[in-house]
């Protein structure tokens, strides 16, 4: 029960685990950036096939479970194309990284819908009535407005990515939880153990809200 | 010579609302005209089809010779010369006074950045707003947005201006600086079609005053005869109301 003699043996351990979750996260965040806005302009398509892939994407990723996510990723998939015939194995850090890319990419793309939605139609119109085209209106006008919209929902996206990432553990990647885990598991010192992993959480997390803050205040309109 | 624009028989529908009913209207080149009436007579309707920002549901509108109606016809060709200026101004909140007017032209090719940054800063001139181009749009007063505005449509050199009700968001003491500079541009032989509640700016600039009423023209005439003599009912009825405030 002894805090602070657990933070000398664990300290390096959680180090350790900081780093991959940060990783993971920020690699997962980049990749669900791109998959989000994908996802955000296929519902807006033309084409009704693209809107049904949007639509069940974000529909499966809403409606399960992140562990179910990383179990089916992670076991069931692999599984599946090995029975069709395809020698696939996943690494663990992959796995975990397609499971909170496809996760956080579905949320980004109702973040892009909703702050995309609060740039008033009368912005497109003044942009299309001086011959913009639909694309160039969205790139000059329309995007960098909605960006700044949803910064805040993006950062709180990226929170929920790193907190997330804890799941990963139960498939084996030694981020933060994992490394936790190990050595309670060793010692059996649970308090002290998780009560540093919760407070390394709190100021990871504290120190990324700060740093929102300050951007969030360099690009208001 | 024939009309710059020609609307025929224009319909236009949203849902089973039928807000033009058979527009048809002439507008020859320098020409200014008035659009006036009550709300929802369809008057901002007719505006926003002569430069497809509503798709007509049925009828032909020609503009320079172009039938924009035509789908085949590139719009987005055919509006850099059509100017359009708001009821509720809709500068960009992100760029700079100046950014504002010089992203069309240099986004569509029509003015390297150089001659657009010049273009911008001789029109910021001309709507008495020079010392305004680095300011933010939300730095401005009303009045003064609205004025940047025409000037950004102005970028685009086109021979077309259309107005939405650019003074009804206005406070008054905000309105005369605005019309003034529309006025001028009258005065340069801009052909304008403005959709307003300026009864006073309708009768002292207008070549030609519009009332609609209902999706329909009731009455057109010469402004002096429209404000001294109108004929029909509605007309009456109207200017009663609006003139006696």
């Amino acid at each position: 029960m002894n805090l602070f003699k657990v933070f000398g043996e664990v300290y390096p351990l959680l180090f350790k685990g900081l780093w991959i979750t940060i990783e993971v996260s920020v690699l997962s965040l980049l990749f669900a950036f791109v998959l989000g806005l994908c996802s955000y302009f296929f519902a807006q398509s033309k084409k009704a096939p693209l809107r049904w892939i949007s639509k069940i994407y974000v529909g499966l990723i809403r409606g399960t479970p992140m562990l179910v996510q990383v179990f089916y990723v992670y076991f069931a998939i692999p599984q599946l194309l090995q029975y069709l015939g395809f020698d696939v194995r996943l690494e663990i850090f992959m796995a975990g990284l397609i499971t909170l890319t496809l996760n956080a990419g579905a949320y980004m793309s109702e973040i892009f819908r909703g702050a995309i939605n609060a740039v008033s139609t009368g912005q497109m119109e003044a942009a299309r009535s001086l011959g913009l085209s639909h694309g160039q209106a969205m790139r000059k006008v329309i995007l960098p407005q909605a960006f700044r919209i949803c910064l805040p929902s993006l950062v709180n996206q990226f929170i929920i990515t790193i907190k997330d990432s804890s799941l990963i553990s139960v498939i084996g990647l030694a981020e933060i939880m994992y490394q936790a885990k190990i050595y309670v598991g060793r010692t059996m010192e649970s308090f002290a153990t998780y009560t540093w992993v919760a407070i390394f959480y709190l100021v990871l997390i504290g120190v990324l809200t700060y740093v929102a803050k300050i951007v969030e205040r360099k690009v208001q309109i | 010579m024939t009309a710059q624009i020609i609307v025929n028989n224009l319909h236009k529908h949203f849902g089973s609302l039928e807000v033009l009913k058979g527009i048809n209207l002439e507008i020859s080149k320098g020409e200014v005209v008035c659009v006036i009436g009550p709300s929802g007579s369809g008057k901002s309707t007719l505006l926003r089809c002569i430069n497809r920002l509503e798709e007509p549901t049925h009828g032909d509108i020609t503009v320079d010779d172009i039938r924009i109606t035509d789908p085949k016809e590139d719009i987005n060709k055919v509006r850099r010369h059509i100017g359009m200026v708001f009821q509720q101004f809709n500068l960009f909140p992100h760029l700079p006074v100046k950014e504002n007017i010089m992203m069309a032209p240099i986004e569509l090719k029509t003015k390297s950045k150089e001659e657009a940054e010049q273009k911008a800063i001789e029109l910021l001139e001309r709507v008495g707003l020079s010392e305004k181009v680095d300011a933010m749009p939300r730095q401005l007063s009303g009045g003064q947005q609205q004025r940047v505005a025409i000037a950004r449509a102005l970028a685009m050199e086109p021979d077309i201006m259309l107005f939405d009700e650019p003074t009804s968001a206005l406070d008054p003491e905000m309105v005369g600086e605005v019309l003034a500079v529309m006025k001028e541009l009258a005065a340069m032989g801009m052909t304008m079609v403005v959709v307003t509640h300026e009864m006073g700016f309708a009768r002292d600039v207008a070549d030609r005053v519009i009332f609609m009423d209902e999706g329909i023209i009731m009455e057109e005439s010469a402004p002096s005869e429209m404000f001294a003599n109108p004929k029909n009912p509605r007309t009456i009825e109207f200017l009663k109301k609006v003139l006696s405030v």
